[in-house]
């Protein structure tokens, strides 16, 4: 009786301690991420991952980008960051230089690059976009493209737009497209519309070859490359009235113009497919092209606009190749196409490249612009700050943005403005960037 | 039972704790913070005076003083003129009034966002409601921006705000309208009085202490207005409808910067200070407490 007390308690013990030794061997990973819409698809992705790697255990937690980076950043200075997390082109040089990111070029350089939209790899970088270490890998990526009304264009009996088309060709366009049949001078249907907002401006300024910043993007400096892309834009607004004025497009929201049939075309972000889609439900065809090579670009030399989101691994993580394994599967080939709103790419190229994502039965048919543009990004002007100086967001009454503005409204002139944000901008990039 | 002298205090520590560590604490390290160079996910570091400097040094810092100091001299006696008028129909009494009382109250408990949102479409100069009310009528374009155009942004959001807060003001005027004594208003019938003199004599004095809680409370609140702001202008165009508050907002939870926030908000809280010791201070030449 004695005896079998005994064994069973050894029994008990021995199998605890092999219970232990397997736990001691479960390293856990903290994973945070920003989308709390595709929590479910990203609870399945992980519990693959742990499946496949039963000695990886993931705290997956998701929060709305307005509690994230709060959240993110209280945990920053209490020392307590996640192993892995989101990260935005936006704010990776801050986070970078604040030491708080692990550098994972050594891992990257592992990678397979064929199998990756690579181009985009350069946000990631720190300090220099072309030969610094990858602080960071991005899962996705976006671009701006030219959205078109197909409907309007048949009407108004112009042609489509093709790769060939020049400035002078998209104006004349716009001309055609705009109409004011009560002739009061404000038209009913515009041929174009932007505003100060980056997604507006910033692929004309990069299509013309144009820079904002200096070459160590630490001071605004708008070469005369941008100059004329601004100046184009400008005489869309003031000179051929093409485009509205920012203050009139008041209450309504920016994105919605063209999906409400405001506005024959439209320059912003590839991630409103999903909005247009939504919006429109059919209401009229419509089509994407590539934003028209300015005049001053190099021939041959076309730069699209467009940037990552990333995943980045905390610098102080006790389990770098752990959280290593979480984040290539994260941007791997097992991540769920529904993972992503239509328009956004995977940074995986065969899952870019299925019919999944290119979508042939929906609008718009040409998708695969999209994918052409991926292999021609590049030059992006975020630096630490970005969001201040530009005027982002929730503050895009602010900064150059707010400057450009003015500019569509009639207030200020091309000159001036430039003046006014050039002005603002470097008070904010010396703080961050003193020596020069 | 015996008490002694730390009975009190006893009682006493739950609300202390409380009041130290989530508003004493919190105020301090805000004015230790306003002196240091703060990203949150680094540790601050010391820079004395240095934001201060900035602030007086920045057109934008001058111009959103300047809105808020607009905006308050503005809401305050604007807000309380209309409750004032409001409190003063509905003292009637009529058939159906409490049906008038709710509805003047109803903008202080709809939610700010839709407020914003819908008044936002409401002034839209091409799609809104006033535009296709107007342009009935008259033959117009296009209305003036309220929102979008640097000169009507901030007296956009201050009407929208007046026609939001008034209820609430209104309901406070008549609670101190309805504690004044009928036999004031018998006696200067009697004497012959006209409305505008039993007003003047009468309602205006006897109100006054009902008058003075609500100019402190209306300061407070014009001072601390975020979200209409936030909703419908962003603070923009250019900053023209920016105030202090929207500022330390924006600078701390957007731009990361707490300590040049914390130094805005300890000039706010300077401000707050300052107004509200003058109101004490000259209460006792204008308010008449009755008994």
């Amino acid at each position: 009786m004695r005896k079998s007390l005994i064994i069973t308690i050894l029994a008990i013990l021995l199998v605890s301690v092999f219970a232990f030794a397997v736990m001691a061997e479960t390293t856990t990973i903290r994973y945070f991420m920003w989308d709390p819409e595709f929590k479910d698809l990203e609870q399945e992705l992980i519990n693959q991952f742990e499946k496949e790697n039963p000695d990886i255990k993931v705290e997956f937690t998701a929060l709305e980008p307005s509690n994230y980076w709060p959240k993110i950043s209280a945990m920053a200075s209490a020392g307590e960051l996640p192993d892995v997390f989101n990260m935005s082109s936006g704010y990776v040089d801050q986070w970078a230089r604040d030491g708080l990111l692990m550098n994972i070029q050594d891992k990257v350089d592992q990678l397979p690059a064929d199998d990756y939209f690579t181009k985009v790899f350069s946000t990631m970088r720190y300090p220099d976009k072309e030969s610094s270490d990858m602080y960071g890998i991005p899962y996705a990526w976006v671009t701006t493209v030219l959205y078109y009304n197909k409907d309007m264009f048949d009407t108004a009996g112009v042609e489509y737009p093709s790769d060939n088309w020049t400035w002078e060709d998209f104006r004349k366009a716009t001309q055609k497209l705009t109409l004011d049949e009560n002739e009061d001078g404000v038209p009913e249907q515009y041929g174009f519309w932007w505003y100060g907002r980056y997604a507006h401006v910033e692929p004309w300024i990069y299509a013309n070859g144009g820079r904002i910043l200096n070459q160590e993007k630490t001071r605004i400096a708008v070469d005369d490359k941008a100059k004329e892309a601004i100046q184009f834009l400008a005489d869309l607004s003031n000179k051929y009235n093409v485009s509205p004025p920012k203050k009139d497009t008041v209450g309504i929201r920016q994105n919605d113009m063209f999906p409400l049939q405001q506005t024959a075309m439209w320059v912003d972000g590839s991630w409103n497919i999903a909005h247009i889609r939504n919006m429109s439900q059919g209401a009229f065809d419509w089509g994407i092209a590539k934003v028209p090579a300015g005049p001053s670009a190099e021939p041959g030399e076309y730069n699209a606009y467009g940037w990552p989101d990333s995943i980045v691994i905390s610098k102080t993580t006790s389990n770098k190749d752990a959280a290593w394994k979480l984040v290539k599967y994260l941007i791997g080939k097992n991540r769920p196409l529904e993972s992503y709103m239509a328009g956004k790419v995977p940074i995986y190229k065969s899952l870019a490249n299925s019919e999944e994502w290119l979508e042939k039965d929906k609008k718009p048919q040409e998708m695969d612009i999209i994918l052409e543009l991926g292999e021609n990004m590049g030059r992006t002007s975020f630096t630490i700050g970005w969001g201040e100086w530009r005027g982002y967001a929730d503050t895009g009454g602010a900064g150059m943005n707010g400057v450009l503005d003015s500019i569509t409204n009639g207030e200020m002139t091309v000159e001036e403005a430039i003046t006014t944000f050039t002005k603002y901008g470097n008070e904010v990039l010396e703080r961050y960037y003193p020596e020069q | 039972m015996q008490y002694r002298k730390f009975t009190p205090w006893l009682f006493l520590i739950p609300t202390l704790l409380g009041l130290i560590l989530f508003r004493l604490g919190p105020m301090l390290a805000a004015g230790l913070a306003s002196f240091t160079r703060w990203s949150v996910f680094s540790p601050p570091e010391w820079i004395g005076l240095g934001n201060y400097i900035e602030l007086f040094n920045s057109d934008v810092f001058l111009l959103i003083l300047r809105n808020t100091i607009i905006f308050s001299l503005l809401f305050v006696p604007g807000v309380m003129a209309v409750a004032l008028l409001l409190a003063v129909l509905v003292n009637n009494r009529l058939k159906g009034m409490t049906f008038f009382r709710g509805l003047f109250y109803l903008p202080v408990i709809t939610s700010v966002v839709s407020i914003g949102v819908i008044w936002s479409w409401i002034l839209s100069p091409r799609f809104g409601l006033l535009y296709q009310l107007v342009s009935k009528f008259f033959n117009v374009v296009r209305l003036p921006s309220f929102l979008g155009d640097a000169r009507y942004a901030l007296l956009t959001l201050i009407v929208v705000y007046i026609w939001k807060m008034a209820g609430y003001f209104m309901i406070l005027f008549l609670a101190g309208l309805q504690n004044i004594p009928e036999i004031y208003y018998e006696a200067a019938t009697i004497d012959g009085a006209s409305i505008w003199q039993k007003f003047r004599h009468i309602t205006l004095p006897l109100l006054s202490p009902t008058t003075f809680f609500i100019l402190i409370m209306s300061l407070i609140t014009s001072l601390k207005t975020f979200e209409l702001t936030y909703i419908m202008t962003q603070g923009g165009p250019n900053y023209a409808s920016s105030t202090l508050i929207f500022s330390i907002y924006v600078n701390a939870f957007k731009h990361f910067r707490m300590g040049y926030a914390s130094a805005m908000s300890y000039i706010l809280f300077i401000m707050v200070g300052v107004v509200t010791y003058l109101n004490f201070k000259f209460k006792d030449r204008w308010v008449n407490y009755s008994e």
